[in-house]
């Protein structure tokens, strides 16, 4: 067997058919609206007897005030552990947990979730104090203390991985620490949070008509499913809901490097750039083009630094959208002694590629592997529902899912170019490094205008 | 509520299967298809060569999950050779004979003088003392070589092939005990998976081997940056000092520096054999038509056996073992209990042990230190780690809330073991820890993947694919007072190995 680099599907046995395109069309599944505002997905799905259900709820923690951020965090993680006006909070965990059954209550930068996982023979019981968690969340004193504690113990551990500490620090260096895309907790803002402002949160954010819930599973009908949701939610009333405004954000769009000084065997290097907004259609070459750049193993930062040049074991790009400008991420862990070289071979492939055409075969495979494993954002029925409600919840129009495809397989050389053009700015990125400069080979104001930090700050 | 009443009811998970078979997808001579609805229906069958198959139709969506799982990890590597088992797992990606060459003859050559470079280049390292001039030369031999084997090479077609084909989550794992690779395609990919894995494992290369060497060393680096891993390592080579479960899967950094190629092929060569896997096929596919294809293209797989095995018993510890690591994080405990191992019938009980401790929030470590005393920020267990095949570590982690410390929560975690000890669970516990595995053994059939790993990880590792639901039922056996005697037997302060990270003094 013979597999020529230059198309080497083609080569592939010759008894082998042709490689099939993939014929998948994702169910819609249901959608209803209730008459409170509740929009709801289902899909029934009878091969386990499980059921699962999640809720989006539109908020995060973008939306806290600046003078309590962790508010949204702390509202979220007591839902449930704080018990609610009909179940003690004691009560609440020795039910769920005796059936195997879960209900969880999270919040990240721009969505709150609450989802619950329970076997089809409890799943009466398991509803009930999922609604009560959405609706009815107490706020039990004890429990806000330890929950508090918590998020403050969280705040002093913060540090401890460089890793995800650097990647947190140079999204809040890009936009600002004042700027809800880049601020974090602090112990002051976590105690500035009182039991009425959590409540007064849960008021104002969690309304029927300001959430998606997708439920899936082991139900006899949809219409059943579709009966108790509205039993459970029926009757929770509409509200009107206020939301903080966002300032626009500032991107200051020239080099400027931070170091966090730490004896540590490896750096950690962010690299960043003004990314896209998120419904901006640009994002399906970008996505091709970050598949290209560095998007996995054989990706160009991927084979450059680590498989040609043995520098790094996690190296790889990606974009994140935002409701305004987003960011564009290029990431490695490499040793102090020979960082520079990591990082200048990172600066010179997003370079790269927007100064020289792509081969069209790289781009093909890019396109390719975007399209060909398109399947797998669906592994199960509950997966697919909740993808579903994710893109309604974060605006898309209802068909992107069922045009994905089609839009991505647009992309050719001349658009990832552009794209590249257009977006990717090495010269200006801002760069965040912790490690130990002492073992440096290079000084880091090689690479522009530094400015130390301390782990503290 | 009994837990015992619910038993068993594990349904079967694809509706499918119950619908009347066409002939071809009649499954052939020696394949069988499990009946008792206590486990998933999955088909077993064996090549002549000893290479075990388990697959499971699921039709979702058209997509289908492989793992193929060698029973060979870290406690294989020869002495000094740490870490060789994980390298050898990155260099599995790195083509066969007619992957990524442009032509293997020429390249074997080229190959060949890379491997004689490295190897002086090695000698001159160790030479004592060393000869600086003569390592510059040896250095610039083998950047040489290196360059002009590269320029033979067909970068990165391995992993290009699977991007064109789809994949979704491509990657291999490594442990103390089996090294797994793991990647879902489309399903109509069935047969260009068999092509191009039968000749990953019949025709592996190793080209490439000193810059995947040199990624290794990176990875072992962020591993050192991470108090985390660094507090498990420093557990496991304390608590082990005769057994290989002394060594990170990692590799000591100057066992890694001195790997070669050569070593990785002889380790290739000795384990990576078809009767020392198993590969498991989860999703849109016919049984049927795996087993030919796998008959196809992995039959001419020749058949040996892996090489002999034994490593030193670790021998019972008689005292108390506390380690102190300074990072610069704030603080955390790892405690190492040695468990008797898998085969013991004591196993059972030790495991409900760790599950009345820490499953959940009315677990006694959530109730007693993060929630009444409020001490720690997290306390949980593990009734089994870093491995399966010998006996190994009850495991505890926890971590003070300042401005609690470290030598509180130790002993408070001392204090809720002594208490399990003289107060045996009652029959509630024992019954949610029942409820809740059932659950988790329903919720496991979800991922395909996920399932695809455990049924082959049983199958060949623990003797049995049905393994799990098995411990479920030796679960139900378990009376309260036995967990007690298990804790005080096992969880004894002479048996136990702590390991306390704290941050440096401040200057």
């Amino acid at each position: 067997m013979t597999l020529p680099g230059a198309n080497p599907l083609s080569a592939l046995a010759p008894d082998l058919p042709p490689l099939k395109s993939i014929d998948f069309k994702p169910p819609a599944g249901d959608r209803v609206v209730l008459d409170n505002g509740m929009v709801v997905y289902l899909m029934k799905d009878n091969t386990l007897p499980v059921v699962h259900v999640t809720a989006f709820i539109h908020t995060g923690k973008l939306n806290d005030p600046a003078d309590k951020i962790g508010l949204g965090e702390l509202t979220a993680g007591l839902l449930k552990d704080g018990g609610t006006e009909k179940y003690k909070p004691g009560e609440i965990d020795r039910k769920l947990e005796f059936l195997g059954a879960s209900v969880e209550t999270s919040i990240g930068n721009e969505e709150a979730r609450a989802d619950m996982t329970a076997l089809k023979k409890d799943l009466d019981e398991v509803l009930d104090i999922y609604a009560q968690v959405l609706m009815k969340p107490a706020f039990g004193t004890d429990k806000v203390k330890i929950k508090r504690d918590e998020a403050l113990e969280t705040i002093n551990r913060r540090n401890d991985d460089p890793g995800r500490a650097a990647m947190r620090e140079a999204v809040r260096r890009f936009y600002g620490p004042d700027h809800p895309y880049g601020w974090r907790a602090e112990t002051g803002t976590v105690n500035a949070a009182t039991i009425a402002d959590m409540k007064a949160y849960h008021a104002n954010f969690y309304r029927p008509n300001n959430i998606i819930l997708a439920a899936a599973g082991d139900f006899a009908s949809t219409g059943g499913m579709l009966a108790k949701l509205k039993k459970k939610f029926g009757n929770w009333p509409k509200g009107e809901v206020k939301f903080p405004a966002i300032p626009p954000v500032r991107i200051e769009g020239k080099r400027h490097i931070y170091h966090i000084e730490k004896d540590i065997a490896q750096t950690f290097i962010v690299m960043l750039q003004k990314g896209v907004k998120r419904l901006d259609p640009i994002e399906y070459p970008l996505t091709v083009t970050n598949e290209m750049l560095g998007g996995g193993l054989s990706s160009r930062l991927a084979a450059e630094i680590r498989s040609r040049k043995g520098l790094a074991y996690s190296v790889y790009s990606y974009f994140a959208k935002k409701p305004d400008y987003g960011y564009i991420v290029g990431y490695c862990g490499t040793k102090p002694e020979t960082y520079s070289q990591a990082l200048s071979e990172m600066l010179k492939q997003f370079k790269l590629i927007k100064s020289e055409p792509a081969p069209a075969e790289e781009v093909d495979r890019a396109r390719d592997s975007i399209v060909n494993s398109f399947v797998f954002k669906f592994p199960t029925p509950f997966e697919l529902i909740t993808e579903r409600a994710a893109y309604e919840y974060y605006g898309y129009a209802p068909d992107y899912l069922d045009n994905y495809v089609e839009s991505i397989a647009k992309t050719d050389p001349a658009a990832v170019l552009e794209t590249a053009k257009k977006l990717f700015k090495p010269e200006d990125a801002m760069l965040l490094v912790i490690g130990s400069s002492k073992k440096f080979d290079k000084p880091l104001s090689d690479f522009g205008p530094v400015t130390e930090l301390k782990e503290e700050d | 509520m009994n837990a015992l009443a619910l038993l068993p009811v594990l349904p079967l998970c694809c509706a499918s299967l119950s619908a009347a078979r066409e002939d071809k997808d009649a499954l052939p001579a020696g394949a069988s298809m499990e009946k008792d609805p206590k486990y998933p229906p999955v088909v077993s069958y064996t090549l002549k060569n000893g290479l075990q198959l388990l697959i499971l139709e699921k039709t979702f969506v058209p997509t289908v999950s492989f793992t193929m799982l060698f029973k060979v990890g870290n406690v294989d590597n020869p002495q000094g050779k740490t870490g060789l088992a994980h390298l050898f797992e990155h260099m599995a990606f790195k083509g066969t004979k007619t992957i990524n060459s442009s032509g293997y003859d020429k390249e074997k050559a080229a190959l060949d003088k890379v491997e004689a470079a490295a190897q002086a280049l090695l000698a001159g390292e160790a030479a004592s003392p060393p000869d600086a001039k003569k390592l510059e030369e040896l250095r610039a031999k083998f950047n040489e070589a290196e360059k002009e084997a590269d320029k033979l090479i067909i970068k990165d077609e391995y992993l290009k092939i699977y991007n064109t084909l789809g994949e979704n989550g491509m990657n291999a794992m490594t442990s103390t005990d089996y090294t797994g690779y793991v990647v879902s395609l489309p399903a109509s990919r069935l047969e260009a998976w068999m092509i191009i894995e039968s000749d990953r494992f019949k025709n592996a290369v190793l080209r490439e081997f000193y810059k995947e060497r040199s990624v290794v060393m990176e990875e072992r680096r962020m591993s050192e940056s991470d108090p985390n891993r660094v507090q498990w390592e420093a557990l496991f080579s304390n608590a082990f000092r005769a057994h290989p479960y002394h060594n990170p899967t990692l590799g000591w950094m100057d066992d890694i520096k001195s790997l070669t190629r050569t070593d990785a092929e002889n380790f290739f060569a000795q384990y990576y054999v078809p009767g020392n896997a198993t590969l498991s096929v989860i999703g849109d596919v016919k049984a049927a038509e795996v087993i030919k294809l796998a008959e196809k293209y992995f039959g001419g797989w020749k058949g040996r056996p892996p090489a002999k095995r034994a490593y030193a018993e670790e021998p019972a510890q008689t005292a108390e073992k506390k380690v102190e690591v300074t990072f610069k994080a704030k603080p955390s405990l790892r405690i190492g209990f040695h468990n008797p191992g898998m085969d013991s019938p004591d196993i059972y009980a030790l495991l409900m042990v760790s599950e009345v401790l820490s499953n959940g929030k009315t677990g006694r470590f959530y109730k007693n230190l993060v929630e009444g005393r409020q001490l720690a920020l997290y306390a949980g267990s593990y009734f089994s780690t870093p491995g399966n095949r010998y006996p190994s570590l009850f495991v505890v982690a926890a971590a003070p809330k300042a401005p609690h410390t470290l030598d509180e929560v130790d002993a408070a975690v001392m204090e809720v073991i002594e208490r399990l000890k003289t107060v045996p669970p009652t029959q509630w516990e024992l019954d949610k820890i029942l409820n809740n595995y059932e659950a988790d053994m329903i919720r496991q059939l979800e991922s395909n993947p996920g399932l695809g790993m455990n049924l082959a990880h049983n199958q060949q590792v623990m003797g049995d694919w049905k393994y799990e639901w098995k411990i479920g039922s030796e679960l139900r056996k378990v009376k309260p007072e036995d967990v007690s005697k298990a804790a005080a037997k096992y969880l004894t302060r002479a048996n136990r190995t702590a390991v306390f990270l704290r941050e440096p003094a401040a200057e």
